[in-house]
């Protein structure tokens, strides 16, 4: 069972990780960071449930879970406040619109 | 007030430590008018004053010197007048040389002592703190350095004077850089006094590098001018290479002494280090040199570079180009003897070696050769001048050569007072002319400077060695002393004491005598220099003739009187005998030789009367001596030679290393900024701003770190 | 690493890259029969190494169900709906924790989560949103780099699990079971053990709310120069 819900946690991960790089819609680029949280609530939930060999049996793997939902609303606030400022500057979410971050 | 040890004295001796620091003084008065932009043309005025308390200090030291060496009772009249008295015209204040002569011992340098201002450097602990070879600042006071700053600080002072007059143009306006002119005078009074006050070897060097300092800022004080510019570098080059001898002498006296002297002494201390002379002496460095013979070898190069002695004097030509009044003072009286003062101080070590002594001899001879011979076929006066002086200088160094220093001394004493008097005699003909100095160019002048003429006349027939003036004197006891060393060394100075009387009164014939011819330069009505120029003239003119008394004895009986007046036993020597230099041994006799080179002397003169005297416009010379001419006009392509044989190589080393340096050294500086550099090149391409792209930078970076780790952390299989 | 596994990640990169948006339509159906294959590789793999009962069946039907949703989320070209894929797999999420006996987190995620959080997406979604799909919409960006770089990292991640062929670790299959996370036992160890963390969270959350409000409430010039976009970027 493990196996299966690392791997899924994995994957999880990994397409909010694609997501992010090849999605150019910064929205769609926040909802990919919510994804990649949804792999390690994942993970670290499953851990919590089977734990290893010599690790105890505790619940802490799901407060730190919880937690990870408070942070990613608060990131999900504020990324999107700047979403909407950023939007109101350029009319368009294009994140390549965005350079300002280059050497000139 | 009363001295180290209960002679009575005019002036305490902490006062006369202070003798350096007046100049220093008003060079700093005359800087702080630069800095503040004020350009009154009475800058002047704080270096006149310091030169004049440092002369007046001297001459006041001079005399307790004096008193406390012979054991005379003070004079009736004033001190200093007395003293001065004895600076210029000789015999005024002389005790009983006969009485004293013998019963100073050598040796007696012990006469001397130091005056320790503070301890500066601390050379490596011993035990304790009071057992610490210290390196004080310290002076020391014995005959050499009363006679040296006597003379130093005396016509120092008249050349400052002068140089009010002089630096200014036809309506009496200060040229620019005046108030910098003086500043630099004071600056080299006050090195001047330090160099030969010092009582160790580090203080002698640092005021060795200070004048050759001034040397070097006053060379190029018209700076604007690239000969100038040139020369100054020059003088500074050449110096530096027998400066280089020069430390290494001082390394080596260090290094050989500090395992001798006792606690608490200074290994560099004059004191100390004449004290164990006789160790120095008999120590073998290597295979038959004594560590004296090193020792004397390499401070002599700091004195054949500072001296401008063969093979080292083709700077002092071209210092020609500073202001006269730095020709006259720096260049020909002062800082030009330093090297025959340093190795008369050092005459203990010296003494020791008969190599280095022979070595001294013999460059004596060719230099004297050389540069009066290249003297007679020059047309710039000021470089007649600078060859004569080089070549007097080699006659300094014949004396010493001669193991007499004292003579040596007595010879940079008179030469100070003529040839300061014949430089500025040319810097008078030289203001009146409008700048041209070239003989060739004007002619009997004098009718219209008469007192430049006259005062003139008197320090020609002085270096010309004319019977009865002061060079006559100094001279003749050199050459003397060379015939009791060696036959030849004796009649080749005697065959230069012809040619400078014959050069110097060529000199003298082409500019005073024949028909008024003026070059254009000059204006339509030349006239002689003001009261300012002339009246040091005239001072100087008096120490020219009776400068040399001052080493004449008038003691003895009636009978023997005659005789004694020819031999070199005056108060001069006398009192020189208190110092470093100890009791030379003069030969006896010698009264031949006084008519022989008086009649040279004569005889010289005689011969360029009848060739120049005249003044004719075509150099009868140049068509008698020919290609001969040409040699010693061309300086004997000594330095063309030197340009080929060591300016050029050393330029192409320098290429080399440059070339090394630039593309070696450089460039492993550049490929250490440049991989970074082209390293950051390559990758702001990926620094486009773009956001993605970062990201995608750090999930591939992440991707590599844990291929890297598993890589490494699982066994393979 | 299982031979199936390494199919999986061979074909999810190669479908994924296809399914991608880039403007190929033909492609695009090319990409999603990859990925079909490559589930039913990794489904493969689970049913062989597992013998499990219903829970497997669950749990299988869960993660596929999660598994679709995220690869909508990241290829629908309309953001709106790739919003409500997020909500679907944050509902396939919630299943998996409860079978994981997370009740608490579960109730949390759903609250959090779709309550809140995507809430306000749709709303922003709304604002930013233009009626005509936007040329970012329908071109990925590097999807063949993006594809090869997260399933490069996903068979790193993932091939830690495995030792050869078989599960690294013994408990991977017959694991012993941890506590449950009720409201209960949760809420007891939030209240007692995490007590200053739970009251900095609240803090971090206020903080977040109102430098949101700070943000948003920024009165821009529409079509701004470089140097305002500088100064909001600073």
């Amino acid at each position: 069972m493990m196996i299966a819900y690392l791997l899924l946690g994995a994957t999880l991960f990994a397409l909010g990780v694609i997501g992010f790089i090849t999605r150019r819609n910064l929205i769609v680029m926040f909802l990919c960071t919510e994804m990649m949280f949804q792999g390690i609530i994942v993970t670290l939930v499953t851990f919590t449930r089977f734990p290893l060999a010599g690790n105890p049996a505790t619940l802490d793997g799901q407060v730190f879970a919880l937690f990870l939902v408070a942070v990613a609303a608060a990131e999900a606030a504020l990324g999107l406040a700047l979403v909407v400022l950023l939007y109101r500057y350029h009319h368009t979410l294009d994140a390549n619109s965005w350079r300002l971050l280059k050497d000139e | 007030m009363l001295l180290a040890d209960g002679h009575t004295t005019l002036l305490s001796e902490s006062l006369y430590a202070t003798l350096p620091f007046w100049p220093l003084l008003g060079a700093i008065v005359a800087g702080l008018l630069i800095a503040l932009r004020v350009k009154s043309g009475r800058g002047h005025w704080p270096v006149v004053l310091g030169v004049l308390a440092s002369a007046g200090l001297s001459v006041a030291l001079f005399f307790d010197l004096g008193t406390r060496f012979g054991g005379a009772e003070a004079p009736t009249e004033s001190p200093i007048v007395a003293a001065a008295e004895a600076a210029e015209h000789g015999g005024g204040h002389a005790v009983e040389p006969a009485a004293e002569y013998g019963a100073v011992a050598d040796g007696s340098h012990a006469d001397g002592f130091t005056h320790t201002l503070y301890n500066w450097i601390s050379l490596g602990a011993e035990e304790s703190v009071e057992q610490d070879h210290w390196l004080a600042v310290n002076f020391y006071f014995d005959g050499l350095a009363g006679i040296m700053l006597l003379f130093v600080t005396l016509v120092s002072t008249v050349i400052v004077i002068y140089a009010i007059g002089y630096m200014r143009d036809h309506h009496g306006e200060p040229e620019p850089g005046y108030e910098r002119f003086f500043a630099f005078l004071g600056l080299f009074v006050f090195s001047m006094a330090t160099l030969v006050m010092a009582g160790n070897f580090v203080l002698l060097y640092l005021g060795w590098e200070l004048v050759g300092l001034c040397s070097y800022l006053l060379i190029g004080f018209y700076f604007r001018r690239p000969s100038a510019a040139a020369a100054a570098k020059k003088a500074f080059i050449v110096n530096r290479i027998g400066d280089f001898g020069f430390a290494l002498g001082i390394f080596s006296l260090y290094w050989f002494l500090r395992g001798h002297v006792q606690p608490g002494e200074n290994p560099l201390d004059y004191e100390v280090v004449f004290r164990y002379a006789g160790h120095l002496a008999s120590t073998e460095f290597a295979a038959g040199w004594s560590q004296a013979t090193v020792v004397s070898l390499l401070l002599l190069c700091g004195a054949l570079g500072k001296s401008a002695q063969f093979p080292l004097y083709v700077w002092l030509p071209d210092a020609m180009e500073g202001p006269t009044p730095v020709s006259a003072l720096i260049h020909a009286a002062t800082m030009v003897t330093a090297g025959v003062y340093m190795v008369a101080r050092c005459t203990p070590i010296f003494a020791a070696s008969e190599f280095a002594l022979n070595v001294i001899l013999t460059l004596g001879v060719i230099g004297a050769m050389l540069t009066a011979t290249m003297a007679m076929a020059q047309y710039d006066m000021k470089r007649i001048l600078a060859y004569s002086t080089i070549s007097q200088l080699a006659y300094m160094f014949v004396g010493l050569g001669c193991a007499v220093p004292d003579s040596a001394v007595f010879h940079v004493f008179t030469h100070a007072w003529f040839k300061a008097l014949l430089f500025l005699g040319a810097g008078s003909v030289m203001h009146a002319m409008g700048g041209v100095i070239d003989v060739r160019r004007f002619s009997g002048l004098r009718h219209i400077l008469p007192q430049t003429y006259r005062t003139m006349l008197i320090g020609c027939l002085a270096l010309a060695g004319v019977p009865l003036l002061a060079g006559f004197w100094s001279k003749d006891e050199i050459v003397h002393a060379a015939f009791e060393r060696n036959m030849l060394a004796g009649v080749l100075m005697l065959i230069t004491a012809g040619l400078t009387a014959y050069y110097t009164f060529r000199m003298f014939f082409l500019c005073f005598h024949g028909k008024l011819r003026l070059p254009d330069e000059a204006g339509e009505h030349p006239h002689e220099s003001p009261a300012v120029m002339t009246m040091p003239l005239w001072i100087l003119a008096i120490g020219a003739v009776f400068a040399g008394y001052l080493g004449v004895s008038f003691a003895g009986a009636p009978s023997e009187r005659f005789l004694m007046l020819f031999s070199p036993h005056g108060y001069f020597h006398e009192y020189l005998h208190h110092s470093t230099i100890g009791h030379a041994h003069h030969g006896a006799g010698g009264l031949w030789l006084m008519y022989v080179s008086g009649g040279v002397a004569l005889l010289g003169i005689l011969v360029a009367w009848l060739r120049y005297g005249s003044a004719p416009e075509v150099d009868p010379d140049q068509k008698l001596l020919g290609p001969l001419f040409t040699l010693w006009n061309r300086k004997y392509w000594v330095d063309e030679l030197y340009d080929v044989a060591i300016v050029r190589p050393l330029r192409g080393c320098g290429r080399v290393f440059y070339a090394m340096d630039n593309y070696g050294v450089d460039g492993i500086i550049w490929l250490v900024a440049g991989v970074p550099r082209a390293a950051g090149y390559l990758l702001h391409f990926v620094q486009r701003g773009a956001l993605q792209t970062y990201a995608l930078g750090m999930a591939l970076g992440l991707a590599v770190l844990l291929l890297l780790w598993r890589w490494l952390a699982t066994p393979l299989g | 690493m299982p031979a199936l596994l390494v199919t999986f990640l061979v074909l999810g990169a190669l479908g994924l890259f296809l399914a991608l948006p880039g403007g190929r339509r033909c492609s695009n159906l090319l990409g999603w029969l990859l990925l079909a294959a490559g589930g039913a590789c990794v489904v493969a793999l689970l049913v062989w190494l597992i013998s499990g009962g219903a829970e497997l069946g669950w749990s299988i039907g869960l993660g596929l169900v999660g598994l679709y949703a995220a690869l909508r989320v990241i290829t629908h070209q309309k953001p709106v709906y790739s919003a409500l894929y997020f909500v679907l797999l944050i509902v396939a999420v919630t299943g998996l924790l409860v079978l994981m006996e997370a009740h608490f987190l579960a109730v949390a995620l759903v609250m959090v989560y779709a309550g809140a959080i995507l809430v306000t997406y749709v709303f922003v979604i709304m604002l930013a949103q233009r009626p005509d799909p936007a040329v970012y919409d329908i071109r990925a960006r590097e999807p063949l780099w993006g594809a090869f770089t997260g399933f490069l990292l996903l068979a790193l991640v993932s091939g830690r699990l495995f030792t050869g062929g078989e599960p690294a670790a013994a408990e991977a299959l017959e694991p012993a079971l941890g506590p449950s996370g009720t409201v209960e036992a949760v809420g007891t160890l939030l209240l007692t053990q995490y007590i200053v963390a739970i009251q900095l969270v609240g803090v971090l959350l206020l903080a977040a709310m109102v430098g949101a409000i700070a943000i948003a409430r920024r009165q821009v010039r529409p079509e701004a120069d470089q140097s305002d976009i500088a100064e909001v970027a600073r």
